[in-house]
This record gives structure tokens, C-alpha cells and sequence, in this order.
């Protein structure tokens, strides 16, 4: 039979016509895995947070797994090392969306990486969940499917303050910081709003945290009549200084504030165990046991099972092991109740959560309000008693 | 207050007045500034640390390995820094490359050894309040490290030979004198001295990876004030240093102190620019 240069054309045209149409995959769709990118600094100098929250992570996809997983689709935490450095993790985030394909990403964990990586995800319409505290990361009309599930600046502030000023009931109120971004900032938010509440904020620092003498600032600070020293600094090396000048200069002011406080490594820099003791760190309910030793049942529940899983709790927090499990959680949740991993069905799902029992906290979402995290789970904590990642409660909690 | 100023200040001026003296010996045998001089001290508390803390040895052992380690990062920084630079010393590049080294030492201490302070152990335990070691121990490091200078240069054959190439290289070097040799020894006895003020001011200051960056500035200064490569100058600039900064303290408040420290620097410079203590060259035209 003679092949005319029509038919070859009608047989392209209709091969090319037909593999234009696609095949239904309702199969592959289905047993796709659901994808969940992770940026995290993993390695360099601000990876301690990483290391818990990421164990949070392991442990909660392997629970969801091993379950079954969501409705018969596997979870897949696909982890980038942002390394806490911005431009690797707008790389990262950049590589996640466009050609890892997630459908849903967990940071990152700190404000400065997330400044820079909020817009772009934003831009991708990316469910994104974080624990960042900056205020500015979280608007809804700007970053609809940013949502954060940990305190923000102004909660934390707002927690110090109720404390100080409703439990401890003091009036006369010192605000120390480090002199970097942060510690400017976070004194003099503070110190506006206990002016605001009525409080006599009877002095107010910025002080170099590589200062090696803290007298000056603290006699100043007690012959100013002060009550309580709120403390707003990620420098542990300076904490411990106030907290050894405060027993050096035999005084019993408490302390209030920062959660770095509570760090373990404020053991080895004060001078004496004793000198620790009326340090109250910013803790969550959730993650403070109380005057037996308990946690909150559901706590409770949870520390041993890590525990069962042979996770280590002894050198991390509890709340960030608990933030990860949630984060992984709520997107799983989020893929099975709105039926697909469509952006919008998951954020959709997140803005009509009220009160959602996580690990950490119950998060309230809605479409004009992302900070999850209720301020009145924030709590005070005794600094000096870290057992399995968690605290105990401060003075003045029933 | 008086006494929290003396013990503060003299102590914290002790520790700047010896980066200052291994800024000069840097400088006396090569011509250089070298911005490794802070960190060298930094590292004199991080290496006491880790050697007395997490190695578990005892103070002595500690002392002599931290002295060792500082020794050999003075002769890598001479190696890799210096001696690549110095037939262009007119064109100052040994800014850029001692800058570079300082920076890569910092910034290997942060991932090594981690952004947060860390505990520095007790080494004698003797005295408390305003008699705590800790302040007393940078100072009789200090007098002990002058005592030495002073007998080295003045009775050693080595220490003469140090000041023969400091006065005049070219002579030293016609007159048979081992100018490289003694140019690497000097920047292991640099080392030397860096680690001695990191270690007696590991109390006082921690072992923390920041610290190379503030004793690298609050070094120069007394270089700067007593005059380059004046090690007396150096030494009373430091002490004056120490002293004027924690009196700001508590008389202006922390961060008004650094910008009261910063404008006498810069009023003493306009007035001496050769330094307090030092001489003014002549300068072949």
C-alpha cells in the first residue's frame, strides 16, 4: 500500500493530538506521598533549636506512617540545612517549591531566615507553619497561608508584664537588654507597655553583652528602688553576670523574662548554684510540671512515649520536640480533612481551627487572625529546674 | 564603687594592655598590625576551657598546652598572613590579610566551639568580692609578662637580637642575623602573650568566640594611645583604658561608655598622633 505524504501528516497531527490528552492517575494521586519541606538549620551555630524540633518531626511522621499514614499516602519530610543563614534558606525554600514540589513547609525556625523566606512562599501560595516569633512575619493579607504556632514578641512581653505585675504584684520595675537589634527593640516595647499598665519603670539598660562587670547597671538598677529585673536578651554569658552580681551584691531581686534564661548553660557560668534561684524564665503550660513533679496528662502522655522511643529529652526542650510533632500534624490533618494537598484546601482547613489539641498548645486560627498560640498558656518558669526538657512552674501559679 | 572600678578596671585594662604588647611584638619584627592579636587572646580562653573543662587536665597542663596552641596559630598567621604581604608593606595589604585570618579564626571558634559563652574553671580560688581572682589575676599576668619582656630583651642574646631587627632590619640582617627565624619566633612569642591574657582573663571575660573582635579593638587602642610599638605605652594605655571605661560605666551607663572611650581615642589621636608615649620618625622625603 502506498504511504502519501497526507496520511504521514494525518498520523503525526493524530499521534501528537493524542498525547496531548493525559491518562487519568487517580491511582498515582492517591498513593502519592505528601510532601512536607523542612527548613532547618541543621548544622552551625543556631541549630540547638533545630535538633529538638526536628526529633519532633522524625518522631511524628513515623507515628503517622506507621499508622497507616493519611488515608493510605505516606509522609515525606523532605529536610533542607538552611544553616541559620537567610540566603540559604531562600535558596532552599526556592528549591523545595519549585522542584522538590512540597505541598506544605515547616519553618524556618528562626525570624531572621523567615524574613527573608515568608514573601517567596507567599508568592508560591505554600501552606507554611512557624515558630518565628517576629511580629511582622504574621499577615494574613499579606502572607495568607503563613501561620505561626508559637508565641510572638508581643505575647511573650505580654506574659512578663501580667506576671510581673498580677503574681508577683510589683510596681517598681527594671528593663535590662543586650545592645543588638533585638534587646533595643524588646526594652523598649517592654518598657512602653508597663508604663501603658501603670507601672514605674524605675530604670531602663541597653548593655554590651560582652560587658565582663555587671555592677554598675545593677546598683544603679537598686538604688533606683527596683522590684523585679525583666530581662530581655538571648546572651547567656550576660545573664549569668547579673545573676552572680546579684549575689555578690547580696540582693533577692527576681528575674523575669527571656526564655534563654532557662538555658543549661547558665549551670556552668554561674558561680554558685544559689545564684540561679529566683530566675523566672518565659515556659509554657504545657511543658511546666507542678509542685509533684507533674506535667499536664497529655504531657505527660507524651514524655513517655518519647521517652519509650528512646528520643533524648535531657539535652533539648520539650516544647520544641512538641512544636515539630504538632507542625507535621496539622499539615497531615489538614491534607485529610480537606481531601487533597491543594494549598488552598489546607489552608482553608487551618483558618477554621478553634482550639486544636496540639502537643504544645491549642492553636486558634481564623482568616484575619495566624498567631495560633493562646497568651494565657504562657507561663513562668523557674529557670534552675530543667528535668526532660521541661520546667517547673514559677511562684504564684495554682 | 571606687573599689568595683579599681578591681574592674584594672583587671579588664590588664587583659587590653597585653593584646596591646602582642600587637607590638607582632609589629616590632615584621612592620605589621596584625588584627589576629584579639583573637589570639580569645583563643587563650577557649583553648583553657576546653583543655581544663571538657579535657578534664589539670591547670598547669592546661596553661602550658593553651600557651602552645596560641604559639602555633602566631605562626600560622605569620606564614599564611604576613610573610605573603611584606614586600608590599607600602600598599598595607596586610589589613586585608590579617583581617581575613582573624575573621576565619573567629569564625571556626563559633562552629567549633559554639556562639555561647562558656564556663572558664576557677584556677586558684584565692580571695572574693573586689579581691576575686578573677580580677587580680589579669594584672599579675600582666606584671609577670613585663618582668619577662624585660628580662628577655634586656639579658637574653634571642631578646636582643628581637630589638636589633626591630631597630633596623636591614642592619640586622647585614650583620648575619636569622631575620625569618626571628620573625616566627616573635610571632610565637606573640602568640604566647595573647594566651596569657585570654587565660588569666578567662574568668573575667569567658571563653566565648566574641571576644577576638572586642580585644582586637580595645587592644589597638592602647597601641594607638601609648604609641606603636612602645610595649611601656602600651601598657599604661591599657591600664588607662580599663580604668576610664568602667569609671564611664558606672558614671554614663554601658553603651554611653563605649562612645565616651571612643572620644577620648579620638582626642588624644589628634593631639598625639604618634601616641602618648611615642616619638615622632623621621620620614626620608
Amino acid at each position: 500500500m502506498a504511504v502519501s505524504r497526507r496520511d504521514v501528516l494525518l498520523g503525526s497531527a493524530g499521534a501528537v493530538g493524542a498525547a496531548t490528552f493525559s491518562f487519568p492517575m487517580p491511582a498515582l494521586a492517591q498513593t502519592e506521598s505528601i510532601k512536607i519541606g523542612c527548613l532547618a538549620a541543621i548544622t552551625g551555630p543556631s541549630s540547638a533549636p533545630t535538633i529538638g524540633f526536628n526529633r519532633g518531626v522524625k518522631f511524628a511522621v513515623e507515628a503517622i506512617n506507621g499508622a497507616g499514614g493519611v488515608k493510605g499516602r505516606q509522609i515525606e519530610a523532605v529536610m533542607r540545612d538552611t544553616q541559620g543563614d537567610p540566603t540559604k534558606a531562600v535558596n532552599a525554600t526556592q528549591e523545595l517549591i519549585s522542584q522538590s514540589k512540597v505541598h506544605a513547609i515547616w519553618g524556618p525556625l528562626n525570624s531572621g531566615e523567615s524574613l527573608a523566606v515568608t514573601p517567596i512562599m507567599a508568592r508560591a501560595k505554600m501552606p507554611n507553619l512557624h515558630p518565628c516569633v517576629v511580629e511582622s512575619l504574621i499577615d494574613p493579607a499579606k502572607f495568607p497561608d503563613a501561620f505561626r504556632i508559637a508565641p510572638s514578641n508581643n505575647q511573650w512581653d505580654d506574659a512578663v508584664r501580667n506576671y510581673c505585675l498580677k503574681i508577683l504584684k510589683v510596681k517598681k520595675i527594671a528593663v535590662i537588654g543586650d545592645t543588638t537589634g533585638y534587646g533595643v527593640t524588646a526594652v523598649g516595647a517592654s518598657v512602653a507597655a508597663f508604663k501603658k499598665d501603670g507601672a514605674e519603670v524605675v530604670y531602663q539598660a541597653n548593655i554590651d553583652a560582652t560587658q565582663p562587670d555587671m555592677t554598675p547597671d545593677m546598683l544603679r538598677a537598686k538604688n533606683a528602688g527596683t522590684e523585679v529585673i525583666v530581662v530581655w536578651s538571648v546572651s547567656t554569658g550576660m545573664e549569668a553576670r547579673m545573676f552572680n552580681t546579684r549575689a555578690a551584691m547580696k540582693w533577692d531581686v527576681p528575674f523575669v523574662g527571656h526564655p534563654s534564661m532557662a538555658s543549661g548553660e547558665i549551670a556552668g557560668l554561674v558561680d554558685n548554684p544559689d545564684n540561679w534561684k529566683k530566675v523566672y524564665a518565659i515556659g509554657y503550660k504545657s511543658c511546666s510540671y507542678d509542685a509533684s513533679g507533674k506535667l499536664p496528662p497529655k504531657s505527660e502522655d507524651l514524655v513517655a512515649r518519647l521517652l519509650k522511643a528512646n528520643i533524648r529529652l535531657d539535652d533539648t526542650l520539650l516544647w520544641w520536640i512538641a512544636g515539630g510533632i504538632d507542625a507535621i500534624e496539622m499539615v497531615a490533618k489538614g491534607v485529610a480533612e480537606s481531601g487533597s494537598t491543594d494549598s488552598d484546601g489546607i489552608v482553608k482547613y487551618w483558618n477554621t481551627l478553634s482550639k486544636y489539641p496540639g502537643y504544645f498548645g491549642d492553636y486558634t486560627f481564623s482568616p484575619t487572625q495566624h498567631n495560633g498560640y493562646p497568651t494565657e498558656e504562657i507561663v513562668m518558669s523557674e529557670s534552675s529546674t530543667a528535668k526532660n526538657g521541661t520546667f517547673a512552674l514559677a511562684p504564684g501559679y495554682s | 564603687m571606687l573599689a568595683s572600678i579599681l578591681a574592674s578596671g584594672l583587671a579588664a585594662g590588664a587583659v587590653y594592655a597585653l593584646v596591646g604588647v602582642t600587637y607590638n611584638t607582632m609589629f616590632s619584627t615584621s612592620r605589621v598590625m596584625s588584627f589576629t592579636s584579639g583573637q589570639l587572646a580569645m583563643l587563650g580562653g577557649v583553648f583553657g576551657s576546653m583543655f581544663m573543662l571538657k579535657l578534664g587536665l589539670p591547670v598547669i597542663a592546661g596553661l602550658v598546652l593553651t600557651l602552645c596552641c596560641c604559639a602555633i596559630i602566631g605562626i600560622v598567621t605569620e606564614f599564611v598572613a604576613v610573610r605573603p604581604v611584606l614586600k608590599n608593606l607600602d600598599q598595607h595589604l596586610y589589613v586585608l590579610s590579617t583581617l581575613a585570618l582573624a575573621l576565619m579564626i573567629q569564625q571556626v571558634a563559633a562552629i567549633k566551639w559554639g556562639t555561647e559563652p562558656q564556663p572558664f574553671p576557677k584556677l586558684i580560688g584565692w580571695g572574693n568580692g573586689v579581691f576575686d581572682e578573677k580580677f587580680w589575676l589579669p594584672v599579675a599576668a600582666c606584671i609577670v609578662t613585663i618582668i619577662g619582656l624585660e628580662y628577655l630583651y634586656r639579658r637574653t642574646l634571642v631578646g636582643r637580637a628581637f630589638l636589633a631587627i626591630a631597630e633596623d632590619n636591614f642592619a640586622a640582617r647585614a650583620l648575619g642575623l636569622p631575620e625569618r627565624n626571628l620573625r616566627i619566633a616573635s610571632y610565637a612569642l606573640a602568640g604566647v602573650i595573647g594566651g596569657i591574657a585570654g587565660f588569666s582573663g578567662g574568668e573575667l571575660l569567658l571563653a566565648f568566640f566574641a571576644n577576638g573582635a572586642l580585644l582586637n579593638f580595645y587592644g589597638f587602642v592602647p597601641v594607638a594611645l601609648g604609641g606603636l610599638g612602645n610595649n611601656r605605652g602600651a601598657i599604661i594605655g591599657g591600664l588607662a583604658l580599663g580604668l576610664f571605661q568602667q569609671a564611664a560605666n558606672f558614671l554614663v551607663g554601658g553603651v554611653f561608655s563605649s562612645v565616651a572611650v571612643f572620644t577620648l581615642f579620638i582626642i588624644v589621636l589628634l593631639a598625639a598622633p604618634q601616641g602618648l608615649f611615642g616619638s615622632a620618625t623621621a620620614r626620608r622625603v
